[in-house]
This record gives structure tokens, C-alpha cells and sequence, in this order.
């Protein structure tokens, strides 16, 4: 299972951890990195990688967005809906060019973001990206991989006639090879606890594999771990939380919106949690060796000095997750089965080591392992679905 | 041309044409079908039938020679290869319970069927009466009359409760008129149900003295995979198991898995 960085606002720390092993590729993120900068990338980082080509919401051009040749602004200015039938093939070939210009691992095929998928939404899908791209692709003979884009609703996983609709789209597509996937969902705790939705993402994923498609799972979280055990084909790290949690926001021009920066956080592979900075204050003032608790890193010198000045918006944290997740994500065993056994016995240490320490600092419900409960029986669950396939 | 036919006799008669036996000076033996175009519609279907079939040059499908609208009288002819064999049905004795025999025949259909598949058409009334196996025993296909053409626009009503198809080898998507659902896994389920049906000389979602009709049993994916005479079959009920569901996407995706799955049983 590879391990893509999901870029953003802070792309070049992505792309340092990179350049040091860690990772296997990054997704390029247009809103934030114009489109001449992206080309003048080095190759070695850009090979193993690919681009969102972030056409969500059409032609909104949210920072850097514009300076892409397919960003349908460019092609008519107030690119609306009804356009798309007139410039679609137009579209998807300046698209395509962009990709193979820059020469992607894959080609990614683009997809739109509806708050409410109107009831045409996969039939425009096709009409307006999958054919005209798959169609410029067999034209220019492109021998590479190609991933559709695909955002997974909540009700996409709960509604059975709505989960249907989105397989038999997903699967009926003969032309791709996998998935650019991403779920969406509106929780608001740092972590997912919803057992349901947790099975179904699972499920949604097996399904898929089943049918042989690569799957590449964007915007992950720390339950990249509990995905791991329906066979992805990657998973991504990222830094600040919009990069871990889909939200359309990111894509959205909101001028003046207030904008508060969460408490900065300290992610550990042994917690499977990431800890706000003031309860590692209290662990440092009562918990002897509090340190043992969280992984070694070339930034946690610096991470555990006395004087360290915490803030969200720090690179230290952030890269010390990239590579402590890496290093986490590349110990899982190769087989199901045996990740699966592995990641349990993972959860239960975790569980215990959060006993030992809310004995003396008490943790809030998104600092705790509260969810390890939740995964350790969603695994369960999920175990015994998949022996329905064998 | 057809007045170059001689010796012609009915042969048979369906819904919408007459099919006659003839002979030609040039062709030999041939097929003449004449009809009445009642609509639109049916027009559309026998263009697009007539337009595929020229297309198509394999032994899988009968060659197509000749084609006329008489606009006057709102008939069309259709002269067409005749394919010595019997059909599918006729076979039965040859195929039951022998699922290498079976196995075979489904690679060569997929073999024949990739063809209009990779055209984005789809079979859509795959029935054994509707495979012929020629004396070598490789299977021609034939009556697309009601095939889909997955890139031109459906000539389905939406509001329709059902969509064309023969129902008891028809799937769920097809018996619910859920057209956005149709493509080739819709011709896989058919060749299934065939498949099973060769095997055991039985519908398989048709259980004697069961309370639910076939149809109603494919949508609630009830079938069998043995009866009193003949047991189950590891290949056969696996092959169910890949093919006979309800959704689509928990069919083989596409035909290379399809025929990869047939290649590792032969």
C-alpha cells in the first residue's frame, strides 16, 4: 500500500519530507500551487505522483486554480453548467495534455461537487468527463494509468438504492484502472466514531477491489490505518486538518470568513491518536518518562524542548506526523488476514497505554481513544463480511 | 434481391416479422425477414440492428446481405447468412450436466459477444434459442433486435415498468427498466442463467413447487445450483456465485475478468 502526501497551503513541506524517503508520491494540489511552479517541479517529484485537477466546483477560482490551462475560466469567461456541453472534449484534452505534460504516474479524470447530487449527476459524469477524457486518451493512445475522481457521500455508503447507483457508475466504466476516492462526511470530532459509516467505508472499498480497480483514497486521517484492512492501494498523509478531512470550504472563495486556528496537536503511532499540546504539557508535569509515549523522530528534539512555542501552524508536528505515519503504515503486514490480527493487537496496546495514562491527566473526547473501541469492533465486523466474499 | 431468391418457404413467425427460408445463386441458403415497422421506434431498432450486423464480420453472427424500407407500405426485408445448426435449446442433451463442455461454450460466447461489447452494444435478449451451434460446434448469435447501443440515445420510455428484454433470462436491471444499470454485465447474467440452465436442464431460478415465480425469484437472486438428478458442481456454483446478483457491480466487471475466471477451471 503506497502512501501519497496530500498537499496544500504548506506544499513544500510535503514535498521536503519527500525528498527524504518519506512517502511514495504527492497528489498536487492547483489552488495552491500555480500552474508554471508545478511544471518547473523536479521530475523524481513528480513521476511517482499525480494532480487533482480540483474541478469541483467548475469556476470557482479559488487561488491558483486559474493558472491552469484547463480551468474552464479560461476557456470562456463565466464558465457556467450549461457550457460544459460545448466545451467538455475541450476540456478534458487541455486536461489530459496538462497531466502528460508534467508526466503523472496517473491521469486523473476530474469530477464535479454538488452539496445534493442532482438525480443526472452520474449520467452528466460520463457525458461531460469520463467519455470525452477515456475518449482523448484511446486518440492519443496514452498507455498510463487512469483514476476517476469520485466524492463518497455519507448517504452514498448508507442509502442501499444510492450506494447501488454509485458501484454499478464506478464499476461500469471499462476504461479506468482505479479510483481517485474520497469520503466525505460531516462529523465533527477529530476522529470518526461512527461504526457505521467506519463498516460501510470498508465495505465501499472492498466492493471495488473485488472488481479489481485500483483504489487510492484521498484525505485521510489516522483511520488510513483501519482502511489499510480492505486492501487500498494508498492512503494519504497530510498537515493541517482540511487536508486530512474533505471540505468543499477549501475549494471556496470565502472572503472574510472569520478564520480560528485549532490548538496545535501531537500525533503518536503508539496512541493511534493525536494528543492536543496542552495535554502533553500535563503528561510532561505528571506522568514520569511522558516522553515514551510518543515516537522518535528527527523533530522530536526539538518538538519536547522546554521553550518549544506550540502553534497549528508549525512544520515540526506535521512532518514529524509524516514520517512517524510513514514509518507506522509500512510496518502493516502484506497479507489481510495478518493486518488484520495486527492492527487489533495494535488498538488493544494503544488502549492500554491511554489507561495508564488518564490515571493521572484526563484527555477530552478528542485527544482520548475513544474511537479505538469503535475500530477494534469495526474490524470485527468487517471480518466477518469479507468471509461472505471468500 | 430478394427476387433473385427462389425456392422460399415460411419459416417462422415472430412478433413484429415473418422469417422465410430461400435460396440465392450467390449466397446459397438464406433468411429473408419481412415486417411491418410500427413505430419510430422499431424503425430505429432495425437501423441500428442491420447497421451492427454489417459492421460485424465474424462467424459469431450471421453476415447480412441485403436491406430495404419499403417507405410506401412501411415494410422492411432483411436478407441474411443462414445458419446451418440447431439452436441452443436443441443442444440441451449435449451440454447437461458437463460443465468443461459448458465452460467452452461461454468462451466462445464471450469470445463472439466482446465484439459488439467492445462497440458499447449490448446483447439483451441472450436466450438459447437465440445461439445457434453450427455442426462444429461453435456458437453464432443471433436477433439483436433489441440490443443497446449504450452511445446513442435509448429508445426505452423511462416510465416503462420493464425494459425489452425476454424475462426469465433477463436481470434485475433489465426487469425494473433501471437502464442506467445496462451494460455488458447485463449480457453476463444471461450467459449465466444459460450456463446454469445447460448444466442442470432446469431454469435455475425456476424451483418446482417453489412459491415464487422466476421472475420474481431473479429478483430476489433465488436460484439453485443442483436439483435431484444433478449435484452441485464446484465450477458451475462458483460461476453463479461471481455472476448471479442482483447489482451489477458484484458481477465480473468485464469480460477479460470473466474469461480469466473461465481459463482457470479449463
Amino acid at each position: 500500500m503506497k502512501i501519497y502526501h496530500q498537499t496544500g497551503f504548506r506544499y513544500n513541506w510535503n514535498i521536503e519530507s519527500f525528498e527524504k524517503g518519506v512517502g511514495d508520491g504527492l497528489i498536487f494540489s492547483p489552488i495552491n500551487i500555480d500552474s508554471d511552479k508545478l511544471i518547473a517541479f523536479k521530475e523524481e517529484n513528480k513521476e511517482p505522483s499525480f494532480l487533482d485537477p480540483q474541478l469541483y466546483l467548475l469556476n470557482e477560482a479559488k487561488g491558483s486554480l486559474d493558472t491552469y490551462p484547463y480551468f474552464p475560466g479560461n476557456l470562456k469567461p463565466d464558465f457556467s453548467t450549461p457550457d460544459l456541453d460545448n466545451s467538455h472534449n475541450e476540456l478534458a484534452k487541455l486536461c489530459v495534455d496538462y497531466q502528460m505534460e508534467n508526466n503523472f504516474d496517473y491521469l486523473v479524470i476530474p469530477t464535479r461537487y454538488h452539496s445534493d447530487n442532482p438525480t443526472n449527476y452520474f449520467l452528466d459524469s460520463t457525458d461531460f468527463f469520463v467519455e470525452p477524457f477515456c475518449e482523448y486518451l484511446k486518440e492519443k493512445k496514452v498507455s498510463k494509468k487512469v483514476l476517476l475522481s469520485v466524492i463518497i457521500k455519507t448517504i452514498m455508503l448508507t442509502d442501499e438504492e444510492k450506494k447501488n447507483e454509485v458501484l454499478n457508475w464506478i464499476t461500469g466504466h471499462q476504461s479506468i484502472d482505479g479510483v481517485y476516492i474520497i469520503f466525505e462526511n460531516n462529523f465533527t470530532s477529530k476522529q470518526i466514531k461512527d461504526f457505521d459509516y467506519l463498516l460501510n467505508v470498508l465495505k465501499f472499498i472492498n466492493i471495488l477491489k473485488i472488481n479489481q480497480l485500483e483504489v487510492h483514497i484521498g484525505y485521510c486521517n489516522t483511520e488510513a490505518l483501519l482502511y489499510s484492512i480492505a486492501m487500498p492501494d494508498s492512503i494519504t498523509i497530510g498537515s493541517y486538518e482540511n487536508l486530512r478531512s474533505f471540505g468543499i470550504k477549501r475549494f471556496q472563495d470565502l472572503e472574510n470568513s472569520p478564520m480560528r486556528g485549532p490548538n496545535a496537536r501531537l500525533y503518536s503511532s503508539l496512541l493511534l491518536q493525536w494528543v492536543d499540546y496542552v495535554y502533553i504539557q500535563a503528561m510532561e508535569k505528571l506522568i514520569v518518562n511522558y516522553e515514551d509515549f510518543f515516537d522518535d523522530s528527527e523533530f522530536k528534539p526539538l518538538i519536547f524542548k522546554p521553550d518549544f512555542k506550540w502553534h497549528f501552524a508549525k512544520a515540526e508536528p506535521y512532518k514529524h506526523y509524516f514520517y512517524v505515519f510513514n514509518e507506522q503504515i509500512k510496518q502493516l503486514p502484506e497479507s489481510q488476514s495478518d493486518r488484520i490480527l495486527y492492527l487489533k493487537q495494535k488498538i488493544k496496546d494503544a488502549i492500554n497505554l491511554f489507561n495508564i495514562i488518564e490515571n493521572n491527566v484526563l484527555l477530552d473526547n478528542d485527544s482520548d481513544g475513544s474511537h479505538l473501541s469503535t475500530w477494534f469492533n469495526v474490524i470485527n465486523a468487517f471480518e466477518k463480511e469479507i468471509k461472505y466474499y471468500v | 434481391m430478394i427476387a433473385e431468391c427462389t425456392s422460399i418457404k415460411e419459416f417462422s413467425q415472430g412478433g413484429q416479422k415473418k422469417v422465410y427460408l430461400a435460396e440465392h445463386h450467390e449466397f446459397g441458403k438464406v433468411v429473408i425477414k419481412k415486417g411491418l415497422i410500427k413505430s419510430f421506434t422499431s424503425l430505429e431498432r432495425i437501423k441500428r440492428e442491420v447497421k451492427l450486423l454489417d459492421e460485424l464480420d465474424s462467424e459469431y453472427y450471421p453476415k447480412q446481405y441485403h436491406f430495404n424500407i419499403d417507405f410506401k407500405t412501411n415494410e422492411f426485408e432483411i436478407v441474411e447468412e443462414y445458419i446451418e445448426g440447431l439452436t441452443l435449446r436443441e443442444n440441451f442433451d449435449f451440454f447437461s450436466n458437463n460443465p468443461s463442455r459448458i465452460f467452452t461454450l461461454l468462451e466462445s460466447l464471450i469470445d463472439g459477444l466482446s465484439l459488439i461489447w467492445d462497440k458499447n452494444v449490448v446483447h439483451r435478449d441472450l436466450k438459447p434459442e437465440n445461439i445457434i451451434i453450427r455442426p462444429n460446434m461453435k456458437p453464432c448469435i443471433i436477433d439483436l433486435g433489441i440490443a443497446r447501443f449504450l452511445d446513442l440515445e435509448a429508445l426505452t420510455k423511462t416510465i416503462s415498468p420493464i425494459g425489452p428484454c425476454t424475462p426469465i433470462y433477463a436481470s434485475s436491471e433489465q426487469l425494473t427498466n433501471n437502464k442506467n444499470s445496462i451494460d455488458l454485465r447485463t449480457d453476463f447474467f444471461a450467459l449465466v442463467v444459460i450456463a446454469l440452465e445447460l448444466y442442470l436442464d432446469q431454469h435455475p431460478f425456476n424451483e418446482p413447487g417453489g412459491k415464487y415465480s422466476i421472475i420474481e425469484n431473479i429478483l430476489q437472486n433465488n436460484y439453485i445450483v443442483e436439483n435431484q438428478n444433478i449435484k452441485a458442481s464446484k465450477q458451475m456454483s462458483e460461476l453463479a456465485l461471481k455472476v448471479l446478483h442482483t447489482q451489477p457491480y458484484m458481477r465480473f466487471r468485464n469480460y477479460s475478468l470473466f474469461k480469466e475466471f473461465l481459463k482457470t477451471y479449463s
